[in-house]
């Protein structure tokens, strides 16, 4: 299972980055590498949220996605000869602290009612 | 022709400063709150009583301080209500009617007179009502309040749809209060009644305001005065020539005139004192103040105006033979107000807005003091107003006042000579033999034939009640028991009928009124008396204070314009002097007919039935008569059964195939898309996130596509 | 510095609101029950305070620099009125079993055990959230204010009630929201990326030298894509709206009544300031023999994925509303759907098109804390009702909460003596003049469509015989359900008559918007760098003092 999702993974990264290669403006190298980095991050928290049911990975995936958005950040301020995106930088990495915190909260509350981390497990409300 | 007159109304100044009239409109409403709240509250005084009287009170003296300030049309801006505009807000392109106030003397004039009164039958009702106290007190004063608020914005309203808000509001009101006694079956129907056919007056009324905003752009009075003045005199187009006819129909509801009428005798199933203040003195005037107010719309048409003196003048006439032949005291009073509002539709229509208003001042006096006594006598003998069950009340203590008071409003209505009723009846059937229209000088000798009939039966309730030996039958047990009595045991009881005599009295105590309600009767004695002064002066050539609160409107008083050079005779009099005389004798016969069938020898009155019964052409006109020339029974069969049939048609359509076929099949439609996309809830997690990225794949797709497509 | 000591300035009604919370926290762990008791009044004060404060604040207008200036103004007052009734709906809710045990004396006071402080203190971080939103000059601050609104409301979820099923809304809510952060902040970085700052205002600028000069970079509308979608999620628009059913159902009522209106809110400005980067005009589309052909509206691909996003969420909302037995749930369909309707507002563009919407969004906020309030005046065995057998023949136990229930089901539905019909019907007239027909004939469908639930609400509890579940029905054992029911139900009736006026309020909100720079000295330098932005990054030189003026 778990080497299949991964080659999910790889592969929707490669489509995704290389479909933001297209839009991206040909240029500096090292920008392009650590935007396509960003963006493949990016995805991999998403291929990874949709795919595992462990809540604590769940977490991390969207994590992964703050990471990718962070990286994209200051890779085009680094394009851009501009701070403020690292300083956005900081405070995603602020946010994305208190979300963990919150995170950890809420799982261990509900792994106290039941010993499991499936979020399957909590499927009782919808039609 | 009246159709070519220019009818050119003093454009309206803003008047900011004036602005604390809108404490009119505040103070009903704050009324109604208050009754509301004790309602909520669960009161169980008399306070909503006292607290609606002191606001409507405060609202009298508002108008009397307005009616110092106000000399010339004014609009007074409250606030913006409806503002819509679309395209590019032109004319047509836009409609607004703001909540404003237009106030001129008519204004002023109207709202003297209903917060007045009101005033005074709130305090009446005070004390009327206190049986009730605890139960539906509150209720009834809400309803008071309710009227009033809307009758004020009616009348003060600055543009049409305001006036139709008010108008609808108080035709709320007036189906609240008939069916105040909600428990019995014959109050709801005659609520319901009400409220049905004056629904069929305000649909006239509100296609006539769609066809004035689609022709003239406004709603507002002002703005609407100017564009007629300035329309050219060619001929319009249906449209707009059935305006004057769409407005005639709402009037003709409210005013129950010919064919709308029928509502009004039914709706004395209402408190007495509602019966004095709706269904009298101010909200059945509603209808003059609408042609009044809008006059200028009836040059739209030629024949708008004889329309209404005809409507007018046919329905004073028949009011007037039905009351002849009806038992019930408030019932007849009812035939009479129907009747005296007939005259002043033909006033109006005649061309004399002077003796219409004149006249509808001088009858809300007369008839809130007649139907005010008809309570305290209903109040007295618990609930009996059959003619044939009351007499000589005039000697039990405690109705001296009541009988007096009583005599003053038959006087007035009766249009003794000298009375101010005299004069304004005189001022419209003058007008008839001066103006020239289709038929006017033969409506002026009807109104002289109903003016006799009236005094016939205005003092046959009179003499029967107030005059004559002692004898009463009280009525069944509490006060709104019976109202009227049905039409069908007038029929049976008519053979050789005969009162049982005192048979219950001796158990029986009737109570005369206390403070309140006398109070308010000699308020309103002397008022009636007072309202004649205007007359005395109109009748001596003097500028008079209700003409020229008239004149000065946009009820222009066609009269003076239309007064031909020749001078018309009446008798071989002038036709004032001619008018005294013949309205006179009218009057006076009228009296002593009452007098002697009805006083001086009884018995002749139902020899006299008798005879007529005999006969079997006259039997047929008694027995008509006294079922209200078989109307309300013609209407049930040309409207109401085929619109039964017609509907119980419809509803088995409706049923089987609308509802069955196409609505439940309609109705399947959304459910059975909805099930489709069921499954996409399906509570779980993951199941969520893939759909909302799917849809997210989707939209940029969606987006890719019409990016790369666009040209 | 006297730029940010303006700003500062605008910020009194959030400080009022932040130190609001921080008592609310403190009293909240009070041993006596008074003090306890007195933590909604705090907030509803609070709030109160800070509507005052904005009411009396001349409107400051242009000067602030930010995109909408005067947008802060309505906001913070809608909101701050609105929050008060929330706040109502809440009272005497949190904590109500824990407290009546102590009350009866069968516990003692555990500090531990109590959740009412905290839970009005995120409330109160919640809309200051909301009202930081408003203020935003640039991405960041966007980025912050966003979070601070859906944050505590995560937790608010999780804490309202104790059962299995809040905690599961609440874990849902939390990972599905989270996700959709990250999507609108991979937007952002894209946005960031095109144009190569974070102020809102320089966003603009470039933008429209952009569009000027070419058309807008795929960069630029991708994230500007991406974004928007992400925020979907805090207004519940399709795709972004799977949770709410789950979650609003999960909740409880108080809580739900919350997530129906404030993350809207800030959603929705926060929406408007990102689309209000790309503009309104100065758009154009090359017809097919190479001419441009100007127009004004958003650039057309984005018109056409929120045409499709606004028609896509009132079907479905409408849709799924048919066939629920929960309250509930119902109303988060019928949330759903309403932001549907909110979108054709955005469609329609500055002037009658925001006025509209600004005006729905206040009073589809007052008819939710009607239906709310009715439903939270209402309790069956101390717990919230939720199916509509529970309020089957409302009327005879609380003819209050059933007559609130049927006046906000009717201005939900858009009939005319109610609040929502004005609402709907300028937002229909602005979405007419701007040119949009087929979107309202199909907002007009989906308004009848909804009828079909909508109605429930009239008839369950009017007409329909009480069933057996509603014996059990009792009186919530705080009046301020009560009291904001009733207030709420007038409200909807009474500002019928007060529609135009308050039409003026929300037309202020937007003024001092302008879709393209004009004049301005960014302009010119803008102007002067090259475009299409995000080319070639050693050129892309502009100055910094004309990026933050």
């Amino acid at each position: 299972m778990l080497p299949l999702i991964s080659t999910n993974m790889t592969a929707a990264a490669a489509c995704a980055s290389s479909c933001l290669a297209q839009i991206m403006p040909a240029g500096q190298a090292q920008i392009q590498v650590a935007l396509t980095i960003s963006a493949l991050l990016f995805t991999c928290g998403l291929v990874g949220f949709m795919s595992r049911r462990n809540m604590i990975v769940m977490f991390l995936c969207t994590e992964l996605m703050f990471q990718g958005a962070a990286l994209a950040f200051i890779a085009f301020g680094r394009q851009h000869m501009d701070t403020s995106g690292q300083v956005f930088v900081i405070f995603i990495l602020t946010v994305a602290a208190a979300e963990a915190a919150l995170a950890l909260g809420l799982v261990v509350l509900l792994y106290r009612r039941r010993a499991t981390l499936s979020a399957e497990a909590w499927g009782e409300l919808g039609e | 022709m009246i159709a070519s007159l220019a009818y050119v109304v003093t454009p309206a100044i803003d008047a900011p400063e004036l602005r604390w009239a809108g404490l009119l409109l505040l103070l009903p409403a704050t009324a109604v709150l208050l009754a509301g709240g004790c309602a909520m509250a669960r009161v169980r005084s008399k306070l909503a009583g006292w607290t609606t009287v002191l606001l409507l009170l405060a609202s009298f003296i508002i108008t009397l301080m307005l009616y110092g300030q106000v000399q010339h049309p004014v609009t007074v801006e409250l606030f913006d209500w409806i503002d819509f505009t679309w395209g590019d807000g032109s004319k047509f392109h836009g409609f607004s009617a703001n909540f404003s106030l237009y106030v001129d003397s008519l204004t002023l004039f109207w709202m003297l007179f209903v917060t007045g009164l009101g005033t005074l039958i709130a305090l009446y009702a005070t004390e009327y009502m206190e049986v009730d106290v605890g139960q539906g007190y509150t209720r009834f004063f809400a309803g008071v309040s309710i009227f009033l608020l809307a009758m004020s914005i009616l009348v003060m309203a600055g543009n049409l749809l305001m006036l139709y808000l008010g108008w609808e509001g108080v035709g709320l009101a007036s189906y609240l209060l008939i069916g105040y006694y909600y428990t019995r079956p014959s109050a709801v129907a005659a609520a319901k009644k009400a409220f049905i056919v004056n629904r069929i007056g305000d649909l006239g009324l509100a296609l006539a305001l769609f066809l004035i905003w689609d022709n003239y752009g406004t709603l507002d009075f002002d703005g609407l005065f100017q564009a007629l003045a300035h329309q050219p005199t060619t001929w319009p187009d249906w449209d707009v020539a059935a305006i004057p006819y769409l407005i005639m129909l709402g009037a003709f509801g409210k005013s129950a005139q010919i064919p709308l009428y029928i509502w009004l005798p039914d709706a004395m199933e209402g408190p007495t004192p509602v019966s004095a203040l709706i269904h009298a003195a101010t909200m059945v005037t509603a209808g003059v103040y609408l042609i009044a107010r809008t006059m200028p719309l009836f040059a739209l048409h030629e024949m708008a105006l004889p329309t209404v003196a005809w409507v007018g003048g046919s329905t004073a006439l028949l009011g007037a033979t039905i009351a002849v032949a009806q038992y019930d005291i408030k019932r007849i009073f009812a035939y009479s107000t129907i009747s005296q509002l007939g005259y002043m539709f033909l006033g109006l229509g005649v061309g004399t807005s002077f003796g219409a208003c004149y006249h509808v001042f001088t009858h809300a006096f007369f008839k809130a003091l007649l139907f005010l006594t008809a309570g305290a006598v209903m109040h007295g003998f618990a609930g009996q107003l059959d003619l044939r069950k009351l007499s000589g009340i005039r000697r039990i203590p405690g109705f001296g006042l009541i009988s007096w008071t009583m005599l003053v409003g038959c006087l007035w209505l009766s249009a003794f000579p000298y009375t101010a009723a005299f004069f304004s009846k005189d001022e419209i059937l003058a007008q008839c033999f001066i103006g020239h229209g289709p038929g006017f000088e033969f409506l002026g000798w009807m109104g002289l034939a109903t003016a006799l009939l009236t005094a016939y039966y205005t003092f046959r309730v009179w003499f029967r009640v107030c005059a004559g030996p002692v004898h009463f039958e009280p009525g069944t047990e509490d006060h709104q028991a019976d109202a009227h009595s049905d039409q069908h045991e007038i029929v049976h009881t008519a053979h050789g009928h005969s009162p049982v005599a005192g048979a219950t009295s001796h158990a029986f105590h009737p109570h005369g009124p206390r403070w309140a309600m006398s109070s308010v009767l000699l308020i309103l004695a002397i008022g009636a008396v007072g309202a004649g002064i205007p007359g005395y002066m109109a009748l001596s050539g003097k500028p008079n204070w209700v003409s020229q609160m008239v004149a000065h409107s946009s009820a222009v008083d066609a009269a003076g314009v239309t007064q031909s050079h020749d001078h018309p005779t009446l008798i071989g009099f002038d036709v004032h002097t001619g008018l005294t005389i013949v309205g006179s004798c009218a009057a006076i016969g009228g009296i002593l007919l009452a007098w002697y069938l009805h006083l001086h020898r009884r018995k002749s009155a139902d020899a006299l039935r008798l005879a007529l019964m005999s006969h079997p052409i006259t039997r047929w006109v008694t027995i008509a008569a006294e079922n209200k020339w078989y109307v309300d029974e013609v209407y049930h069969a040309i409207f109401r059964l085929p619109l039964w049939a017609g509907a119980h048609i419809l509803a088995f359509g409706d049923h089987h195939f609308l509802d069955g076929v196409l609505v439940d099949g309609l109705a399947k439609l959304p459910a059975a898309a909805g099930r489709v996309f069921r499954p996409l809830y399906g509570g779980v997690m993951q199941g969520y996130s893939i759909s909302m990225l799917g849809g997210i794949g989707l939209i940029l797709a969606w987006f890719v596509w019409v990016w790369t497509s666009r040209g | 510095m006297t730029a940010m000591a303006q700003r500062i300035d605008q910020l009194w009604p959030e400080l009022m609101v932040l130190t609001g919370a921080v008592i609310c926290a403190l009293i909240g762990l009070s041993r006596q029950r008074s003090m306890r008791a007195a933590v909604p009044i705090v907030a509803m004060v609070t709030l109160a305070a800070a509507v005052l404060i904005e009411w009396m604040r001349p409107n400051s207008g242009s000067e602030s620099g930010l995109l909408f200036p005067s947008l802060g103004h309505y906001v913070k007052i809608a909101i701050g009125i609105l929050g008060i009734g929330l706040a109502a709906i809440g009272a005497g809710h949190m904590d109500r079993k824990f407290e009546a045990q102590i009350a009866l004396g069968r516990v003692s006071f555990d500090p531990l055990r109590v959740v009412r402080g905290e839970y009005h203190a995120f409330f109160l971080f919640s809309i200051a959230g909301v009202m930081l939103v408003c203020g935003a000059s640039d991405l960041i601050w966007l980025f912050l204010a966003l979070e601070l609104v859906s944050l505590p409301t995560y937790i608010m979820v999780a804490l309202g009630r104790s059962n299995r099923a809040a905690q599961e809304a609440g874990i849902k809510y939390f990972f599905l929201g989270a996700l959709a952060t990250a999507i609108f902040l991979y937007g952002f970085a894209l946005l960031y990326g095109a144009t190569g700052s974070l102020d809102l205002i320089v966003i603009r600028d470039w933008l429209s030298v952009q569009s000027a000069l070419g058309g807008l970079s795929s960069m630029a509308v991708l994230g500007l894509l991406l974004s928007t979608l992400g925020i979907c999620f805090k207004i519940t628009a399709v795709p972004m709206h799977f949770y709410a059913p789950d979650v609003y159902e999960g909740a409880s009522t108080p809580v739900t009544a919350f997530l129906s209106i404030v993350p809207k809110f800030a959603g929705m400005c926060a929406l408007i300031m990102l689309l209000g980067t790309v503009g309104w005009n100065g758009h154009s589309i090359t017809a097919s023999d190479g001419v441009r052909i100007a127009y004004s509206g958003l650039p057309q691909p984005v018109t056409a994925v929120l045409w499709m996003v606004a028609v896509l969420t009132m079907t479905l909302g409408n849709l799924g509303g048919i066939l629920q037995k929960s309250i509930k749930r119902t109303l988060a369909y019928s949330s759903i759907s309403h932001s549907g309707y909110m979108l054709i507002g955005v469609l329609a563009g500055p002037g009658a098109g925001f006025d509209a919407l600004f005006f729905y969004l206040f009073a589809y906020g007052l008819m939710n804390c009607a239906a709310f309030s009715a439903l939270a005046s209402v309790e069956r065995r101390g717990n919230d009702v939720d199916s509509f057998d529970d309020i089957s023949g409302l009327r005879a136990k609380q003819p209050l909460a059933a007559g609130v229930l049927a006046i906000s089901a009717g201005s939900l539905l858009g009939l005319p003596p109610f609040l929502g019909f004005f609402a709907k019907a300028y937002l229909f007239m602005a979405a007419l003049e701007a040119g949009h027909v087929g979107l309202v004939v199909i907002a007009c469908v989906n308004s009848a469509i909804s009828a079909f639930y909508y109605l429930r609400f009239v008839l369950v509890p009017l007409v329909a015989p009480p069933s057996a579940r509603a014996d059990e029905l009792a009186a919530s054992n705080s009046a301020f359900p009560r009291i904001a029911a009733a207030v709420c139900g007038a409200l909807l009736l009474l500002l019928s008559a007060f529609v135009t006026q308050m039409l003026g309020a929300a037309s202020r909100a937007s003024s001092g918007y302008t879709p393209v720079a004009v004049g301005d000295s960014a302009q010119d330098s803008v102007q002067s760098a090259r475009a299409p932005a995000g080319g070639d990054a050693n050129q892309v030189v502009v100055d910094s003092s004309t990026r933050h003026p």
